[in-house]
């Protein structure tokens, strides 16, 4: 690290010749004296004599140095961080309490579909807490956040690596039935703001699980790709896809009207990373879960910029024991004569 | 000045000159000091015919009475006025050194001595001296001029230049200095003053030959050749401060004592006694 030092202001260094002048002052202090030659020698006071005018010099050297502002320059450094911090951002609405598809619905014929789903699929928002309680429970190195939204957001768990806290937090979203309402972007908004003022030690993730697509209004969808991008979180979004619900990938001008792909479509148009992965039955959100984990279990490398850090301080602190120092022994001369 | 600073001086064995003084003289002439009787016709002095020794004389003669003159020295004082004189609180050893010469003035003009000034440093200052005179007030007058003089030559080196202005005098030569840094100088100034009845007056402030009271750290900057020198001050180095006085002392005594000379050491403030007392040793 020593070679990577620079100075602020290094013309100020040209008046480091200034810590010769306590050499050069000789005898300013001292008492005039008839014959110096008659006066017996002391090697202890010639040793204490230029102990002083080092001290002098090495004070006058710091605070000059100190004045050039020396410092570490500003840096990158890789960084690899271990563990992404995942946001876990579930959709509370109503229709989460709705079933899937059961896993056999390719063998029935599309009549009974309808019939079968109501009777016999799981409940959506019970398998989706299911899937991601295991989730949770194999990613023992991340960090989970975790919300449920439906007209507000409801933070649960802040970002923590304590596994019961977070399994607990999944396991209230299923009290009570949901509410009536799906607000994906102000969802989406408060839970970047979650990772505010986090320092970034790995990847970051928003895991929304919905059932529905909202139609974001322009303010909010350039909050969201801003917030998005400042943070350098990656979206995944499981898309709990209902039995007659649109698809995500359905071409077309006109489905640009359809909630969901509106979303969709906007989601892929972030700098961002972003992943969908629709889900028909449980099996297709486990698939999704699995994929979403493979996806993010590396470790990240990163850059970091280092800010420059300054030693100026060091200098005029080393200074000032310096001056105190050079005090006290100041107090040990004598002045004048008897 | 006080009564305490007066001092008398006299002079060991018979001073040539012809002037009539208060010392013993080589020169005849009227005096009670008796040396032979003379024919009055070698001598033709009748007031000092003397009768009962014409008497007895054998031959007859007429004899007279022929006595010393006592006579009168001349005497001068060289007086270094370097910087090292400057030093001393709150009376420099200059004016130490002007007392010495106001005393000086008035025990000359007691006797009817003439009195000479001579100060030097690097060159010889004419204007803080005066050439021999028995005026009156000349004493305080010198005096006054030194106590006003600055000292800031880095030396003495005048002090051959001035010693041979009195070269091949008989006179009483008062060298009145700190002897600092004295050495082949010194040599050569005696060799020009052999025929002078040299005295040399020590002048040293209490303020260097003891050390400071205070202990620590002292730096000490030479007044003439700026040298520099750091002490700190403790009971062992003060002891080593006035041995090294002592011995300068000594070495002193003995480059003088080889010349037959002795210094006198005067102290602050200059006492006259013990000068008279000095002359009285040596008489």
């Amino acid at each position: 690290m020593i070679a990577g030092i620079d100075f602020l202001r290094p013309g100020l260094l040209a008046l480091l010749p200034l810590a010769l002048l306590p050499w050069l002052a000789r005898g300013r202090d001292a008492i005039p004296y008839a014959h110096v030659a008659w006066l017996p020698p002391d090697p202890l006071g010639r040793a204490a004599g230029r102990l002083l005018r080092a001290l002098g010099a090495l004070l006058i050297a710091s605070l000059v140095i100190a004045l050039a502002s020396p410092g570490r320059p500003e840096s990158v450094e890789v960084r690899t961080g271990r563990g992404a911090e995942i946001q876990l951002l579930i959709d509370r609405s109503r229709s989460m309490d709705e079933r899937m598809l059961p896993s056999d619905w390719r063998t029935l014929s599309p009549h009974e579909i309808r019939h079968q789903t109501r009777s016999r699929g799981p409940i959506k928002s019970q398998s989706a807490r299911e899937l991601l309680s295991s989730f949770v429970a194999q990613r023992p190195d991340d960090r989970f956040a975790v919300s449920f939204f439906s007209a507000s957001t409801l933070h649960v768990v802040p970002f923590t690596q304590h596994d019961e806290v977070v399994q607990a937090g999944i396991a209230a979203g299923g009290i009570h039935r949901g509410l009536s309402e799906t607000d994906v972007g102000r969802a989406l908004i408060s839970s970047i703001a979650r990772f505010d003022k986090r320092p970034y030690s790995g990847s970051r993730i928003i895991l929304l699980v919905s059932d529905g697509g909202a139609r974001l209004d322009e303010d909010t969808r350039l909050a969201i790709r801003a917030g998005l991008e400042r943070h350098r979180i990656a979206l995944y979004w499981i898309y709990l896809k209902g039995f007659n619900r649109p698809d995500l990938d359905m071409p077309g001008e006109a489905s640009e009207a359809i909630p969901e792909v509106a979303l969709h479509r906007f989601f892929a148009s972030l700098p961002t990373p972003y992943h969908a992965y629709q889900a028909e039955s449980s099996e297709d959100l486990a698939a999704a879960v699995e994929d979403v984990g493979r996806q993010q279990n590396y470790p990240l490398d990163f850059e970091e910029r280092i800010p420059r850090q300054d030693y100026g301080r060091a200098f005029i602190a080393a200074g000032l024991v310096l001056a105190g120092l050079l005090l006290a022994l100041g107090r040990l001369r004598l002045g004048a004569l008897a | 000045m006080s009564a305490t600073q007066d001092f008398h001086y006299r002079l060991p064995g018979r001073s040539g000159g012809w002037r009539p003084g208060a010392h013993a003289g080589r020169a005849m002439g009227s005096g009670e000091d008796f040396l032979a009787h003379a024919s009055l016709f070698a001598r033709p002095d009748p007031r000092r015919i003397d009768l009962r020794a014409s008497l007895r004389d054998p031959r007859g003669d007429w004899l007279v009475r022929l006595a010393r003159q006592r006579t009168s020295v001349p005497v001068a004082a060289l007086v270094d006025t370097s910087a090292s004189m400057g030093f001393g609180a709150p009376r420099r050893k200059l004016d130490l050194a002007a007392d010495f010469v106001a005393a000086l003035a008035r025990a000359a003009s007691a006797v009817g001595d003439p009195l000479e000034l001579l100060a030097f440093d690097e060159r010889l200052r004419d204007e803080l001296g005066a050439p021999s005179s028995r005026q009156a007030g000349l004493g305080e007058r010198l005096a006054a001029g030194l106590r006003a003089a600055v000292c800031e030559a880095p030396g003495h080196g005048a002090l051959r230049e001035t010693a041979e202005r009195l070269a091949g005098r008989e006179a009483l030569v008062f060298l009145v200095s700190d002897f600092h840094g004295y050495g082949a100088d010194l040599e050569a100034a005696l060799d020009a003053l052999t025929r002078a009845r040299v005295v040399p007056v020590v002048v040293w402030s209490g303020q260097e030959t003891e050390p400071p009271a205070g202990e620590g750290l002292a730096q000490f900057a030479d007044l003439e050749r700026g040298g520099l020198a750091e002490l700190w001050l403790r009971p062992r180095l003060k002891r080593r401060w006035r041995e090294a006085v002592a011995a300068r002392r000594v070495e002193l005594d003995r480059t003088l004592a080889a010349r037959g000379l002795r210094p006198f050491f005067m102290g602050d403030p200059f006492d006259g006694d013990t000068l008279t007392r000095y002359f009285l040793e040596g008489a």
